[in-house]
């Protein structure tokens, strides 16, 4: 077993990252060992980069202990890059991390200096200055290249940066080259953040933590009234929302909404976020408060602009719009269902349920016009798996039973029609799938059932099984 | 003298609030829309359309009343899970009903009850298009509380943009009590949206629907040649034995109800043995009354013989 990373005071006793952990007890029985546990490490790193999303939308985890924040166009917003370094560090310091930061043009200088340097606020012209003296890991190179550096004397990047280019290239590879490249800022590096970019967003920074769900729909109203200009210099309407919940000790909460229409409305807005809120209620823990409330707009579409009538209520589209939205944001997507009609003859298969917020933006005919269409009556309702039955007295080789025991009563047949057959679909169904006889059958006291028979009479085999697959009106 | 007027004030606002409460027009419009109505009968009627569903049979429509609230719950109620098509069938056919009369008006939605479906089935898209309704015309919900069920219902209501609402439930159930009625009753008063309460294997209880039918399965009526003969053993339109439980007739009344999904019409079917008659509900429910038309009579079946088919 060995060390995986240590505390202050062991590090200043001179323990190492990698050492024995029978030597280090050795050397300092007293120490205290934890098991390492690389979940929770994860967990807490991901937690950190989501409180960071309150500096900028463009977070990306590096490794297991560092975090690259692309803060372009975001530092003035907090006072200039000194002052956001600062207040970063100093909030994390304050909930008891240990960081060192850095910014910098480009992410290898800032991974480099936090790493092997003081860290701060690198400007252009200082990089080589800076780059300098700091050790060629610094580079973010592989060990092996590292290792034949340092066996050429080339300990130090300001070694590397006073040579020609053609040489190294040719001995070490292009890999050295991109990172020298990367860092001097020739070579731009981007980062991979974490979460989709919103397209828009809006925040409102709190001085007074709030708690009550009613105060969070409010702000979220005000919210999301400021940025309706924003869509409408765009032309565009929300259709996915993300309302993001800083909470004072640092989590955060993320609450999504759909609208089956784009949207701009605020205070449909809100509305969504009142169902949902009320739904995930006991999942949103207020604790102290949250502090900083942002509402993202994910996904958007052209807004169709639409001219209201004087009788003011002419708004059915909307109206209904509305309502599955609202079902859906509480209920989740799958709970308003809406049925299409599909190209099969088996009658489970000639049915599909979509949510009706997807519904919605198919167009509605183009169902109509290549439906199957059976020409002998259906059920009105349908049995999701066919519930065997007893039959007694079919005639054979394909006629309906005389009575028939399902759910044990047994019901005596009084009228019948059929049959008809259905093949089944030998694609998807193979080869040894049996073909359906199905009949419509009205029992003594005028119950209408849908029964089949898989299979037929055949000599020497066991009798085919007759189920019930639906209930007619 | 000014205290007399407040009172006579005060008295005329509760007046006015117990008539709208029971649902009728204010005692004081009411004898004015009576000479209005004295003067131009179309426009009474017009109104009454607006309002109310009609089953366009008339001894029916005299005794609902002109037909249907389309601004009330309507309750359907069977005593048994088996009977669940001919409930299903029926509100299905109300459904349609109305949506043929409309022009315009939203989707349908079904709310759906979990037990309900593993008992009897979900409601199948082809067989609802034969119904004469299509496809995107009917949306499914599938809460999976009663409180969620209830929630839905009543958003359904307030937004106005379905044309009916059907809620399914099973049994008496607690916490669907007077309470939960009359509020979803405001709602569609509101609203001016009707709600049908489909009730499966429930029992009578007191709820602020305006009718409520007893559903029980009857017999199909044959299917029927070009010639207007009747096909014989062929099973054709559903026929629904309903009882009109409540309303504010006195007597319950009973008949069999005809549907012809082609026509998106509703028909007295009197061939089947019963003719349309005011009747007490048989004390057990026994077998059904009549044998069908086309074969030779049984062995007469257990129960009361309440009304005879005319010799004539």
């Amino acid at each position: 077993m060995r060390l995986t990373a240590l505390d202050e005071v062991s590090e200043r006793f001179g323990l190492r990252r990698g050492q024995g952990l029978a030597e280090a007890r050795a050397m300092f029985p007293a120490i205290a060992v934890v098991d390492e546990d690389e979940a929770a490490d994860q967990a807490l790193i991901e937690a950190i980069a989501d409180w960071c999303d309150r500096y900028t939308p463009l977070v990306a985890l590096d490794g297991p202990d560092g975090l690259f924040l692309d803060i372009t166009g975001c530092a003035h917003l907090f006072g200039g890059e000194e002052v956001l370094l600062k207040d970063i560090l100093g909030r994390l310091f304050q909930m008891g991390f240990d960081v060192k930061g850095a910014i910098s043009s480009s992410p290898g200088v800032s991974w480099a200096v936090c790493r092997f340097g003081h860290g701060g606020v690198i400007s252009h012209d200082d990089i080589e200055k800076v780059l300098a003296p700091l050790p060629v890991n610094a580079l973010r190179l592989d060990a092996a290249a590292v290792s034949s550096l340092h066996k050429l004397g080339l300990k130090r990047i300001g070694n590397l940066l006073s040579m020609p280019r053609a040489p190294l290239a040719r001995r070490f590879g292009t890999g050295l080259l991109q990172r020298l490249d990367q860092v001097l800022g020739l070579n731009e590096e981007a980062i991979s953040p974490r979460r989709p970019v919103a397209a828009l967003s809006v925040e409102r920074k709190l001085a007074d933590p709030i708690q009550a769900e009613e105060h969070i729909l409010q702000l979220t109203g005000q919210v999301a009234a400021s940025l309706k200009p924003g869509l409408e210099a765009r032309g565009v309407g929300g259709r996915v929302f993300e309302l993001v919940l800083f909470r004072v000790d640092g989590r955060v909460f993320r609450v999504l909404v759909r609208a089956s229409q784009p949207l701009r409305d605020p205070k449909r807005i809100s509305s969504l976020f009142s169902e949902r809120l009320t739904a995930v209620h006991d999942d949103l823990d207020a604790g102290f408060g949250f502090e900083l409330l942002r509402l993202n707009v994910i996904e958007h579409e052209l807004f169709k602009a639409s001219q209201g009538d004087f009788t003011g209520d002419g708004h059915g589209d909307a109206s209904f719009a509305d309502f599955v939205d609202k079902v859906s944001a509480r209920f989740g997507p799958n709970c308003l269902q809406i049925a299409e009609l599909r190209q099969s003859h088996l009658p489970e298969r000639a049915e599909d349920f979509m949510p009706a917020m997807a519904a919605r933006v198919v167009g509605e005919n183009v169902e109509e016009a290549f439906a199957f269409v059976p020409k002998v009556d259906r059920p009105l309702r349908l049995f999701r798996y066919p519930e065997p039955i007893e039959a007694f007295a079919a005639t054979v080789p394909d006629g309906p039973p005389q009575r028939f025991r399902w759910r044990r009563i047994v019901h005596r047949v009084v009228r019948a029609e059929g049959p008809e057959r259905i093949s089944p679909e030998w694609w998807l169904d193979g080869k040894d799938a049996e073909e359906r006889d199905y009949f419509r059958l009205e029992s003594e006291a005028g119950r209408r059932f849908w029964i089949f028979r898989e299979g037929r009479y055949k000599a020497g085999d066991a009798a085919p099984v007759w189920r019930v697959h639906g209930i007619l009106a | 003298m000014a205290e007399n007027a407040t009172a006579q004030e005060r008295l005329f606002a509760l007046r006015a609030q117990i008539a709208r409460l029971e649902g009728k027009s204010l005692p004081a419009l009411a004898a004015a829309e009576q000479a209005q109505a004295a003067e131009n009968p179309e426009c009474e009627k017009a109104k009454i359309k607006q309002l109310r569903l009609p089953f366009g049979i008339d001894p029916l429509d005299v005794a609902l009343e002109g037909g249907l609230p389309l601004d009330g719950i309507t309750e359907v109620r069977t005593r048994l899970m088996g009977d669940a098509g001919a409930a299903s069938g029926f509100t299905f056919a109300l459904v349609s009903h109305l949506k043929g009369r409309e022009v315009s008006g939203g989707p349908v939605l079904w709310i759906g009850d979990a037990v309900s479906r593993q008992e009897a089935g979900a409601p199948y898209a082809p067989g609802l298009r034969q119904f004469g309704l299509k496809p995107h015309e009917v949306l499914y919900a599938s809460p999976r509380k009663l409180d969620e069920a209830l929630w839905l219902a009543e958003t359904a209501l307030a937004s106005r943009a379905l044309s009916a609402t059907i809620l399914e439930i099973r049994g008496n159930l607690k916490n669907f009590g007077l309470t939960e009625s009359r509020r979803l009753n405001l709602r569609t008063k509101a609203a001016g949206r009707p709600l049908f309460l489909l009730r499966h294997a429930g029992e009578e209880e007191a709820s602020s629907a305006s009718f409520r039918f007893l559903t029980e399965p009857a017999p199909a009526s044959g299917r029927r040649l070009p010639d207007g003969s009747v096909l014989g053993g062929s099973i054709g339109h559903p026929v629904f034995r309903l009882t009109l439980e409540k309303s504010r007739n006195p007597a319950p009344l009973s008949f069999l109800l005809e549907w012809n999904p082609h026509d998106r019409q509703f028909s007295l079917n009197s061939k089947a043995g019963e003719i349309f008659s005011f009747r007490t509900p048989p004390a057990h429910s026994g077998t059904g009354l009549p044998a069908s038309a086309d074969r030779p009579d049984r062995t007469p079946a257990l129960g009361h013989i309440m009304a005879f088919e005319r010799a004539s």
